[in-house]
């Protein structure tokens, strides 16, 4: 056949594949322009403008309130008038009080607020559409500088490096325990994923009310979720064949670990956030609860591991992976907070955590092969939940 | 806005402890925003002027960290709060052949974009294109014909208040002056009684949202041996602008545009008497008022007698109340007049007497 196809008609036949692959898209261009053009037949003028604008963030300093803002809406839109508890306030726009699509701007004001007040400020674009933000405490938003970082740090490390470290000292005396009550630790450790990875999965739904519409929050939490569930898979999956038992354990405990640390930057990410716009009261005390229940992580991490004899630096990277990330949240939440990567973060979460629990619960189920032990089984993983239900029980 | 405890919630709880622990606290240190008033406060010199992006700068009229707006284009509006104060609709004055003076007024009702505050168009229906209505204005027992046109597009009448014959009262089912449509006239004919102030307003349902769009005025019937001369008379309809029509006012002016008086002090001087014919035609909020600052007025509730009732330096007016004023500055100065609903001070019912020695 080919001997009778001259090489030019080849050649013509792949430039025809790329015109016949080309053809669709040209011809959509000229539809695109005939509807833009004439509206296509359509009575698509809006009897009222669509518009729509997001009060991304407040920015408090000693006599100033300034909110950042993002047009969200189809079309671009002016800021007309700004009101703040009930009185019209003289305002600036910077770059400009017209804001294009997607656009940017900071809008400020001049307002001799006070301390621990509350605030209600509504912004009127010219099209008499409200938009509303609320400032529940008011107080100076932190700005980077070494003592806030410092302190965001601690948040961090208290948040999430301590608890998991002091999950992880409990290696040395689980290890002693027998065949049966690590299948019951593994157990446990899946109930815990399962209601980390739905608390987190309800977070990223909860965050996705911060973010404005066309950034699509739902779809956006499928996609880090998805695209985090099957990277690990696939990553876990890797080599498995040539692995020795252990060593592929140790991989449950990495993923489990990279897993918990994502986990914990939404966390970091959104603590950060809502130390920046006040949302935290005083309690020191809540810290040690606090503790109590995140040392369930650390718990986690090393529950694969328990036959293994881990190295001592393996442990550290481990606990680092799962707690560290929340001080970089913190640090990212505190001086730049972004609805957007919360979202993202606490979605790549969820995949992770499900993912780590899908494979610890094949562990488990490897175990029932050998020596059937579903009434382990069953109360691991129900301990596990009620576990981090009963200590935020405590702390709530 | 209550937010629901969540565990994260915990988190926030646990951070801030140590946050403060760590003496990272910046936040409750910076006490002295306690401390600074606003006219202290150094004014940087704005970039953009709002609403209108940096063409004029007198719309920073109030960039002292005070509430307030700037300046609309009252030339697009077509009409100007400084005017209306002292503008009075005497009529066409004819004679009838039983000695009886007749009095005759056009009012249009046209559907208009009024920019309100700068940047702000609100889709008004208004008589003769103004918010308030033109202030008509007739003696006791003249014979008042009011021509109303209806040029917008629905259906409105003009209520009088005051005495009148069932079918001249504007209200749908009492004939065909209870609801003019579009493009049609009415003619409303009664004789002007009770002497005292009053209003008129569109009574066309649904009523709240009528009024709310601005279809109102001030109606003055002056006794027959009038009232004693004063040196200055205006007129102030205090109502409400309900810009995203949720049934809730976003702002409050007189005579139309909200801080037009902050803005733009009245000028009087000291020792001249002045006479304000004080309307309220607020909707969605019960109660509105007036205050004059270091000073005190003779007040006549509804205008219907010539004896004050109240020596005061604020009344409260509900719905549709009006009143008359009387006073005389002692001292000259900046002097402020407003709604003592201070929330609606703030919002533009805020005015100032400038007066001149």
């Amino acid at each position: 056949m080919t001997d009778q196809i001259p090489p030019e008609t080849k050649n013509r036949f792949t430039f025809q594949t790329f015109i016949l692959l080309l053809l669709p898209i040209i011809l959509l261009a000229g539809v695109i322009f005939l509807f833009l053009q004439t509206g296509g037949g359509l009575d698509l003028e809006a009897p009222v403008p669509i518009e729509n604008l997001t009060i991304e963030r407040y920015v408090l300093t000693p006599d100033q309130i300034e909110l950042q803002v993002q047009n969200t809406g189809p079309d671009e839109l002016t800021i007309a008038s700004v009101i703040i508890n009930d009185a019209v306030m003289p305002f600036t726009v910077s770059p400009s009080a017209t804001i294009p699509r997607l656009g940017r701007a900071t809008i400020h004001t001049e307002y001799s607020w006070t301390t621990g007040e509350a605030y209600a400020v509504r912004v009127f674009t010219s099209n008499a559409i409200p938009f509303d933000v609320e400032i529940p405490v008011a107080f100076v938003t932190p700005e980077p500088e070494a003592k806030t970082f410092w302190g965001f740090t601690l948040i961090g490390l208290y948040v999430g490096v301590i608890p998991i470290f002091l999950g992880i000292f409990w290696l040395p005396a689980l290890r002693t325990l027998d065949k049966k009550w690590m299948t019951f630790l593994l157990a446990v450790t899946v109930g815990l994923l399962i209601y980390l990875g739905i608390d987190t999965l309800v977070e990223a739904f909860e965050q996705t009310t911060e973010l404005a519409g066309t950034y699509q929050g739902i779809g956006l939490i499928g996609i880090g979720a998805v695209a985090s569930y099957l990277l690990l898979d696939m990553v876990g999956n890797m080599g498995s064949d040539d692995r020795s038992a252990s060593s592929s354990r140790l991989s449950i405990a990495w993923r489990i670990a990279l897993g918990i640390g994502i986990h914990n930057l939404g966390e970091g990410l959104a603590i950060g956030a809502a130390y920046n716009i006040g949302e935290i009261s005083l309690g020191t005390f809540l810290v040690v609860g606090f503790i109590i229940q995140n040392i369930t992580e650390g718990l986690g991490i090393i529950a694969p591991i328990l036959k293994d004899k881990p190295s001592i630096r393996n442990l550290a990277w481990l606990g680092l992976i799962g707690g560290a990330p929340a001080i970089v949240g913190a640090w990212i939440g505190g001086f730049t907070p972004s609805p957007f990567l919360s979202v993202l973060f606490l979605a790549i979460g969820t995949g992770a955590i499900f993912q780590v629990a899908v494979e610890i619960w094949k562990m488990v189920q490897r175990d029932n092969e050998k020596q059937a032990m579903p009434v382990y089984t069953f109360n691991g993983v129900l301990v596990g939940m009620l576990m981090l239900w009963v200590t935020g029980l405590l702390i709530k | 806005m209550n937010k629901k405890l969540s565990r994260r919630d915990v988190l926030k709880l646990g951070g801030l402890g140590l946050l403060s622990a760590a003496g990272g606290v910046v936040a409750f240190n910076n006490t002295h925003a306690l401390h600074n008033h606003p006219g202290q406060a150094e004014t940087p010199t704005p970039e953009t002027p709002h609403g209108h992006s940096g063409e004029d700068t007198d719309h920073q009229m109030t960039g002292h960290g005070l509430p307030g707006a700037g300046d609309v284009d009252h030339e697009a509006n077509g009409f100007n709060p400084g005017e209306i104060l002292y503008d009075f609709d005497y009529g066409k004055v004819s004679k009838l052949s039983n000695g009886q003076i007749l009095r005759e007024y056009e009012v249009v009702a046209i559907n208009k974009n009024i920019e309100v505050v700068p940047g702000i168009e609100f889709p008004a229906w208004t008589y003769n294109g103004r918010i308030p209505g033109p202030t008509l204005r007739a003696t006791e027992g003249d014979r008042v014909r009011i021509r109303f046109v209806n040029g917008s597009s629905h259906p409105h009448s003009m209520h009088f208040h005051g005495y009148h014959s069932g079918e001249m009262d504007g209200v749908p089912g009492t004939g065909p002056g209870g609801m003019v449509q579009p493009g049609e006239e009415f003619t409303y004919e009664f004789d002007a009684e009770p002497f005292g102030l009053h209003l008129y307003h569109c009574h066309v349902f649904p009523l709240a949202r009528h009024i709310a769009k601005g279809l109102y005025g001030a109606f003055i019937i002056d006794p027959k041996e009038g009232r004693p001369k004063v040196d200055k008379e205006m007129v102030m309809v205090m109502h409400g602008i309900d810009i995203d029509f949720d049934d809730v006012n976003d702002f409050y002016a007189v005579n139309g545009i909200p801080f037009y008086y902050q803005n733009h002090p009245i000028q009087i001087k000291v020792g001249e008497t002045v006479r304000i014919y004080l309307v309220n035609i607020l909707e969605f909020d019960l109660l509105n008022s007036f205050h004059l600052h270091a000073n005190f007025f003779q007040y006549y509730p509804t205008g219907t007698s010539l004896t004050p009732s109240h020596f005061t330096d604020t009344i409260i007016q509900g719905q549709a109340e009006r009143g008359i004023l009387e006073f005389t500055y002692k001292y000259p100065g900046m002097y402020m007049f407003h709604a003592h609903v201070t929330e609606f001070a703030e919002l533009g019912w805020n005015g100032m007497f400038e007066v001149l020695p």
